[in-house]
């Protein structure tokens, strides 16, 4: 129980001598630093100076009203505390960081400090804020209403026909209150809506959820139910690296190529549907555990497996050898690195601009403690890269999955270990397949009272109206689908 | 191209031949909660489901599957009056009423003319348009999966168009958040008669989980007449192909030969 339970932790290397803050006790790999407001311009500054990463800002009501700041950096994550007596100036600190845009302006509104201009979480679809310059110069506004089966999410696209002059992504159509829904829940309950977050990386939800549950309220997981995570995470990973592989290839109207992924795509579907009753893996991940797992042919789990990854070899294969397609990816939706370092970007965006971020590497959860993980990084930043990387991760996947199927005892549906407290407030990540995903939760007297989901899919679209520096208007599809984000989890 | 072209036949045939044939879901799927025994209900029961999809009158139980996200609460709490069902995916009603747990046979009646009633010619060349107002998102996905080589609807002869002017059927994912209420409006409006509307997925139908948000309609139907519900979170390819089918009022297989 020491390993979970709520201490004073230890800042990572040295503490800068500028940092001015107290230490308060927190869950393993978790730094929590309470600082004044005045200060806290001074203490982002100096982090990110020494390479800690923005997560996301929110306001936290444990253990008393105030305004956090959650940054990674190495093993860590850094909760910045500073009590907010009336409203703290969030300016300086957008300064600092670009990519805290959308999450400074959604805590801005939703705790009634209104900045200037339309409220961000109610966008309107037919208001133009694009200043066009020049005279052969147009803004098209590009979304909600997509063309093909996409979600809402609007671009407004400033071109002159060819070339993209400058870009505009304009999330938040699809904002539910879904944060809001998990109030006065149960754990237990509270998960499913967790699940209903964003829809294709529900176990990813489910899981960063959950473990911010049992890191507040000091509850520990039982391996076999840690495993079976496990298992579900790779799975849903290699149906999303699947998914936009497809659309590439639809894009590129590569129809056998595009079949032949979505195939793979469907078989990972129906593999999760046998082994959870849901497609998407619903329904398996609850806070302590997972939920009784349908008694399974290893054997024939693991032949589908091998019969999978066969054909999956030929198809990247040939995938690679088309240079129909390949010629549409190489060199298009360029990020150079240090745009992935200001930005804060994470997930297999940033793994294919050369950044090695990933957070079952970084801080390893449940069976990524045991779990050998190879992070795979390419370093050109194209939207090939971007697909490379998701190519080697299917492989990388399948490997875990392997290795998680050669030891495995049957799962346990008892919730085990009652909760070493009641109250409390923790974060929990994981690496969802579009990026690291981090939850913070509080619980009060067994019941969640705050929660917030920081998304990759937000924190990786602010990186979208940067994409275009040496592209034509007929490349937006590619990049788009290179950065496989999902707008609910953006919207929330 | 040549080697993908050998690539795709070497596979063989993989679609299903629904609903020429009936299409069985693996055992254990959670295709929809069954009510097991209507009988002895008690009020708690009713507090068991996060979005009151279950009532409970005078001891008689009532599950509306247009409200039920299945998460399985009362199958987990109530083992003895619900349970998992799948036996089949088909769930799509033309009315909302029938997707109550005890809906009668009127019930089902639906209050619109479908596509095939209205215009026959159009039977084997019908295009779908697609909108999100507010899903999870998973919804996109089993739609977009009606058109991979395992469902390929498009032997029936749906199409998928972008143009909502070209569009017969359009679908609606999601309770409709309010910066989606006029885009949905207006494309709706520019589609030609004859046309219909799909609600797909529990959102669409009633608004799911977010339904009490203030942020959301509570359903495609407070906002646009519905023409076919297909409930689920999210409803599986099939479930929406039957979906589709009764939209174009060719469920009945022979017909769509």
């Amino acid at each position: 129980m020491t390993a979970i339970g709520h201490e004073i932790r230890e800042f990572p290397g040295e503490m800068p001598p500028g940092l001015l803050g107290t230490l308060e006790p927190g869950p393993a790999e978790e730094v929590r630093l309470r600082i004044e407001s005045r200060e806290l311009r001074t203490a982002t500054r100096l982090l990110r100076e020494m390479g800690a990463r923005f997560i996301t800002v929110t306001v936290a009501q444990q253990p008393e009203a105030s305004l956090l700041v959650l940054l990674a950096y190495r093993a860590t994550v850094i909760g910045l505390r500073c009590p907010t007596e009336g409203n703290a100036d969030l300016q300086p600190l957008l300064d600092d960081w670009p990519t805290a845009r959308w999450a400074f302006q959604e805590l801005a509104e939703r705790h009634g400090v209104t900045i200037a201009g339309r409220r961000l979480t109610a966008p309107d679809a037919d208001l133009l804020d694009q200043r066009v310059d020049g005279l052969d110069a147009f803004a098209i506004p590009y979304g909600p209403v997509r063309s093909g089966i996409f979600e809402a999410i609007q671009f407004q696209i400033e071109t002159g026909g060819e070339s993209v002059v400058s870009l505009q992504t304009r999330p938040f159509f699809k904002h539910r209150g879904m944060e809001a829904r998990f109030r006065g829940l149960v754990p237990s309950r509270a998960v499913h809506v967790a699940e209903r977050v964003a829809g294709i990386a529900t176990v990813a939800y489910a899981c960063a959820f959950s473990q911010a549950v049992e890191r507040a309220m000091e509850i520990e997981v039982h391996p076999v139910a840690e495993r079976w995570r496990a298992i579900h995470c790779e799975l849903e990973r290699l149906a999303c690296h699947l998914d936009v592989i497809a659309k590439e290839a639809e894009t590129t109207a590569l129809y056998v190529g595009h079949a032949r992924f979505q195939i793979l795509k469907e078989r990972v579907m129906r593999l999760r549907a046998r082994l959870s009753g849901s497609r998407f893996g619903r329904g398996v991940v609850v806070p302590g555990g997972v939920h009784a797992v349908p008694h399974v042919d290893r054997q024939a789990l693991r032949a589908e497996l091998d019969d999978l990854e066969r054909q999956f070899r030929r198809d990247r294969k040939l995938f690679t050898a088309t240079a129909s397609m390949t010629d549409r990816l190489i060199g298009s939706g360029t990020l150079p690195r240090e745009l992935i370092d200001e930005f804060a970007a994470v997930g297999p965006l940033a793994r294919g601009s050369g950044v090695a971020t990933d957070a079952r590497h970084e801080r390893p959860y449940g069976d990524y403690r045991r779990l050998g993980l190879q992070v795979v990084t390419h370093r050109e930043g194209d939207a090939m890269a971007r697909v490379s990387v998701r190519f080697d991760e299917i492989a990388e996947s399948l490997r875990i999955l392997h290795q998680a199927l050669a030891h495995l005892r049957p799962a346990l549906d008892e919730h085990p270990a009652s909760p070493g407290r009641l109250s409390g407030c923790a974060c929990g990540w994981v690496e969802a397949p579009q990026g690291e995903l981090v939850a913070w939760v509080e619980i009060e007297d067994g019941r969640v009272a705050n929660v917030h989901l920081a998304s990759p899919s937000l924190r990786n679209w602010a990186l979208f109206d940067h994409a275009f520096s040496n592209d034509v208007l007929t490349d937006f599809a590619f990049i788009e689908h290179s950065f496989g984000l999902t707008p609910a989890g953006a919207d929330r | 191209m040549l080697n993908w072209l050998l690539r795709g036949i070497r596979g063989g045939r993989i679609t299903t031949r629904y609903p020429h044939r009936a299409e069985l879901p693996p055992d254990g799927f959670h295709a929809r909660v069954e009510v097991l025994r209507d009988t002895d209900g008690d009020g708690d029961m009713q507090r068991l489901c996060p979005t009151g999809a279950i009532t409970v009158d005078d001891g008689h139980i009532r599950l509306d599957h247009g409200r039920c996200i299945l998460c399985g609460e009362c199958v987990r709490l109530a083992g003895e009056h619900f349970g998992w069902y799948d036996g089949a995916y088909e769930i799509a009603s033309r009315s909302r009423d029938g997707l109550l747990s005890d809906a009668a046979i009127e019930d089902h009646v639906a209050s619109r003319p479908s596509l095939g009633e209205l215009g026959s010619a159009l039977r084997r060349s019908i295009h779908v348009r697609h909108i999100d107002c507010g899903s999870d998102g998973s919804e996109e996905w089993e739609i977009q999966a009606l058109w991979n080589p395992y469902y390929d609807i498009q032997r029936l002869g749906f199409f998928l168009t972008s143009a909502p002017r070209h569009a017969d059927i359009l679908l609606v994912t999601g309770g409709v958040t309010e910066p989606m209420r006029g885009p949905l409006k207006r494309t709706w409006q520019v589609i030609p008669a004859p046309k219909v509307l799909v609600a797909v997925g529990t959102d669409a139908c009633s608004g799911g989980l977010a339904a009490d948000s203030g942020l959301i309609a509570g359903g495609v139907d407070q906002v646009l007449p519905v023409d076919v519900y297909v409930p689920g979170s999210p409803p599986a390819p099939i479930a929406i192909m039957h979906g589709l089918l009764q939209a174009v009022g060719i469920y009945n297989p022979e017909q769509v030969a």
